[in-house]
């Protein structure tokens, strides 16, 4: 019963602040801003359920950092490819079996891997993960282990073990 | 400042012109798809640009509708419109 | 000229050739696949270099974490548009150029 009240301050409070940032701070549409966030609240606990996972912010800081960090360097390397004369593409479809449960890690996975450059997630089945890369030479695989241990602190999920 | 922004405005302008050539040669309804993406990048950067060159905050909120755009529209080709016109050859 | 304007100009013309290698990236890779890579990635670091040049513009704290808010919503935007578009094209049985083995 806490819990649940703690997660429904915390998700309040976040729609408060969304909705703040979009009326860009001003305070004469506050009854629509009820309204919004309301039904932004009802909205979330119908898609996402509470007590499936507990929100970690150093998780997430790290997250962040090693996310940017990858984007870019790997941003680099495909506008590179890009502009060269001869683009030297490798791509090729691997299938990963993901570690993470299923449900929204899988699901962050998956879109974070879409961000990442050099990789897209093709498909997503029960059991695996289909992700084509645009260099087949270079090891994809430690790079997504180390995103999924990076994705169950940030949500303090349990790895299962592959 | 105003000058590169409006400068950077006109040369991402015109990368997706050039870009179009994309989405007129094919070859296949994905490759055309692709220039919803386009909008919902190169577009809306052009939108935040002009949102300080000619000051008119209200630009930001056209930004975030286009980014909303390109999502519904891109949902609606991939789950029903590419979706209905396979049926259809299979049924030719 | 002042420091924040430096870093401004640096940002923005970073973005500005990553867009300019997506563009390139759209028109010369070989299949959708490829072409999803470079559209829905280096266009996002170039959009994400574009906002935070213009976050150091920012006349007040709200409207840089707005424009924070627009590049955050096109980066989930983008990201589930290419996942769709990739796996739809996959089912239509659009063959990944070049791949001599698929293990699908």
């Amino acid at each position: 019963m806490i819990s649940l009240l703690r997660t429904t301050l915390y998700r309040s409070m976040f729609f408060t602040a969304v909705w703040w940032i979009l009326i860009e701070g001003k305070t004469d549409s506050w009854f629509v801003g009820l309204i919004s966030i309301s039904l932004a609240l009802v909205t979330s606990f119908i898609l996402l359920p509470p007590n499936q996972f507990r929100f970690s912010f150093t998780g997430f800081a790290h997250f962040l950092i090693y996310f940017f960090g990858l984007s870019l360097k790997g941003g680099i390397a495909v506008a590179c490819m890009a502009i060269r004369p001869n683009p030297d593409l490798h791509p090729n479809i691997f299938t990963i079996t993901p570690r993470l449960p299923e449900g929204l890690g899988r699901a962050i996975l998956t879109n974070t891997l879409n961000l990442l450059p050099g990789t897209l997630s093709v498909d997503l089945t029960l059991s695996s993960l289909y992700i084509h890369v645009l260099d087949e030479r270079q090891s994809i695989e430690t790079e997504v282990r180390s995103i999924e241990e990076k994705i169950a602190h940030m949500l303090r999920l349990e790895l299962k073990k592959s | 400042m105003n000058s590169l922004n409006q400068l950077l405005a006109v040369f991402i302008l015109v990368n997706l012109s050039i870009a179009l050539v994309r989405v007129t040669r094919g070859p296949t309804t994905a490759d055309r798809l692709l220039a919803a993406l386009l909008f919902s990048t190169s577009g809306v950067a052009i939108l935040l640009l002009l949102a300080y060159i000619e000051e008119a905050l209200i630009l930001l909120d056209v930004a975030l509708i286009f980014s909303l755009l390109a999502v519904i529209s891109g949902v609606v080709f991939a789950q029903r419109a590419w979706r209905t016109k396979e049926e259809k050859n299979e049924h030719s | 000229m002042s420091i924040l304007e430096l870093c401004s100009i640096v940002f923005l013309v970073v973005g500005a050739i990553f867009f300019l290698a997506g563009t390139i990236g759209l028109l010369r890779f070989p299949d959708v696949y490829t072409r999803l890579h470079a559209l829905a990635k280096v266009d996002n670091l170039g959009l994400g270099f574009t906002s935070i040049g213009l976050v150091f513009q920012a006349p007040e704290l709200v409207i840089a974490l707005k424009i924070i808010l627009i590049w955050l919503l096109a980066l989930v935007a983008s990201s589930t548009l290419s996942f769709l578009i990739a796996r739809r094209a996959m089912k239509r049985g659009i063959i990944p150029w070049r791949a001599k083995e698929h293990t699908i």
